[in-house]
């Protein structure tokens, strides 16, 4: 890169604000979180028309146009299958907390069995040459859960005979 | 059918920077502003309407059309309206502005997109663009999930980073024949991106689009404006646009399903049969080297997996059958709002023969794209006729 010859003048005005937001979470998500708090159990939705089956659970199927309401959340299980992983090694600032989001951190795109769409989440693992397409994945749950998604605080790869 | 034919008849971009901090936002989309006007040699009396647009909360900002649209552009006592999709907010702003001439509403229209990234966080606002709840929490703004997407393609075609890296060789080295360009690597080689730090694997740093600042307009006519201002418009022979999603991981997303079904559609509007011989020059949207090899192949410039042969065998190299960024492409330029903006630019001034050491000989057609943050696709096809 050519360095500039004429420094720029820099003045600067700086200050720092607070931004705060609540979001409704949805239907379908409620009893989600309800069932991931109190029972560790991970939900979808079923389509009732094509019987497609979404993760993270939804109120409309797009392929569709149907709604699925609390009755068509069907039990996921807790393991999957890697489609594509990656580990973040770069810093920003998470719009979730308004921190720094610590890195490196691994995350992937995986289906979860009885899941028809894949999903992304955290990897227990940061070193890249560990991980593999194809390899199985499991939900990792917190013994005090709060409802949140940090109940899962991560998958990790395991042995299919585990 | 459109009722009018629409043509490219001003353009005006800034010299692409990492900063430009001797400017603040209205200050630099005037440049674009007053340069596409002088371009099409008119004044802001001509202009019917303005379409605007960048992504404001990448900047810490909101409704800046009001604040920014209205003198700079200028769109004082004018019809403003503001467009923001994304990646795709500078074809957005294309297709907006074409719909708009070609529909009979207006008969001139001065359309602008534009990022002053470094203002803000990038990576930062991407992120807020997608599901607080679901997805927030683990995506890493743009190159995470672009990263997802290069490590899935690589595993079903066994793609390897040196078939990525001549991707960056070859955008990067076109950049140093545009002068807005705003990485020009002459002599950047293979072995120097391959070097680069590993930003998230699969992707080093130079495996990764630059955040730039920025800003690009153009100027639409229909056909009777365009007689009276120009003899060598750019004329919209079609366009297209596809969506694909709910959420970003619900489906294996790297041959970028949106931009088969965009390209197709567009294709058959303009008549195009076999893209590579019937395009001259393509101004794709490729974030990542990984998707420039995936997305040609999306585009049907080659069977699937072949992306990095059509390179291999010079296809996409300037000189080639279909030379692919002649402008350094985003893996040169990224100022998100104006990015794809800067395609359709750069299609229109390879139609016009404008390009200077970039140009392409004997253009009649072009394909510009647009991708963005939801997975859609825009496309636009330009040539020297009008489709009829």
């Amino acid at each position: 890169m050519s360095k500039r010859k004429d420094k720029e003048k820099v003045f600067e005005i700086k200050w720092k604000t607070d931004l705060p937001y609540r979001y409704s979470i949805g239907k379908l998500a409620v009893k989600f979180f309800e069932e991931l708090k109190n029972n560790k159990k991970i939900l979808g939705s079923k389509c009732p028309k094509c019987g497609k089956v979404h993760f993270p659970p939804r109120g409309v199927c797009a392929d569709c146009l149907v709604e699925m309401t609390l009755d068509d959340m069907v039990d996921l299980s807790p393991r999957g299958t890697l489609a594509g992983f990656t580990v973040v090694n770069y810093p920003f600032v998470d719009p979730n907390t308004g921190g720094m989001r610590p890195f490196p951190y691994g995350y992937a795109i995986f289906k979860l069995d009885g899941a028809d769409t894949y999903t992304m989440h955290f990897l227990d693992e940061i070193d890249h040459t560990k991980m593999r397409v194809g390899q199985r994945v499991e939900a990792v749950f917190k013994e005090e859960r709060q409802g949140n998604i940090d109940d899962i605080p991560y998958f990790r790869i395991i042995k299919e005979e585990e | 059918m459109p009722k009018n034919d629409v043509a490219v008849v001003g353009i005006g971009q800034t010299k692409f920077r990492s900063k430009r901090r001797d400017v603040n936002i209205p200050e630099m989309i005037y440049e674009a502003a007053k340069m596409a006007l002088d371009d099409a040699k008119i004044e802001p009396k001509d202009i019917d309407a303005i379409i605007i647009g960048n992504m404001d909360h990448f900047e810490g900002i909101n409704f800046s059309e009001l604040w920014c649209g209205i003198d700079a552009a200028p769109g004082y006592l004018k019809p403003v309206v503001k467009v923001a999709t994304g990646g795709t907010t500078g074809s957005s702003l294309a297709i907006c502005g074409y719909y708009n001439v070609a529909s009979g509403i207006y008969n001139k229209v001065l359309v602008i997109g534009w990022e002053k990234l470094n203002e803000g966080g990038a990576t930062t606002g991407i992120i807020t663009a997608f599901d607080p709840v679901w997805e927030r929490p683990s995506l890493a703004g743009a190159l995470g999930p672009l990263a997802l997407m290069a490590n899935t393609y690589a595993a079903k075609y066994g793609i390897t980073p040196e078939q990525a890296a001549k991707v960056t060789v070859k955008n990067r080295s076109n950049a140093a024949n545009n002068p807005f360009a705003h990485l020009q690597m002459p002599n950047i080689t293979v072995d120097y991106v391959m070097s680069s730090q590993m930003i998230s694997y699969p992707l080093r740093l130079h495996d990764c689009c630059p955040q730039s600042e920025g800003a690009c307009a153009i100027i639409y006519a229909n056909e009777e404006e365009t007689k009276k201002v120009t003899d060598n418009p750019a004329w919209i022979q079609s366009v297209a646009t596809a969506h694909y999603y709910t959420f970003g991981t619900d489906t294996i997303m790297f041959d970028l399903p949106s931009a088969a079904i965009a390209s197709k559609e567009a294709y058959r509007k303009a008549g195009i049969k076999d893209p590579v011989k019937d395009l001259d020059v393509a101004e794709i949207y490729e974030p990542t080297s990984w998707s420039e090899l995936s997305w040609t192949e999306s585009l049907g410039f080659c069977k699937s997996g072949e992306g990095g042969k059509i390179l291999d065998e010079g296809i996409t190299q300037m000189g080639g059958e279909l030379p692919v960024n002649p402008s350094g492409g985003v893996l040169s330029t990224n100022p998100i709002g104006a990015t794809a903006l800067v395609r359709v630019a750069e299609a229109a001034i390879q139609v016009m023969g404008r390009g200077g050491k970039r140009q392409v000989p004997d253009v009649e057609k072009a394909l510009s794209m647009g991708f963005g943050g939801s997975l859609w696709t825009e496309i636009l096809i330009l040539g020297k006729e009008p489709k009829r």
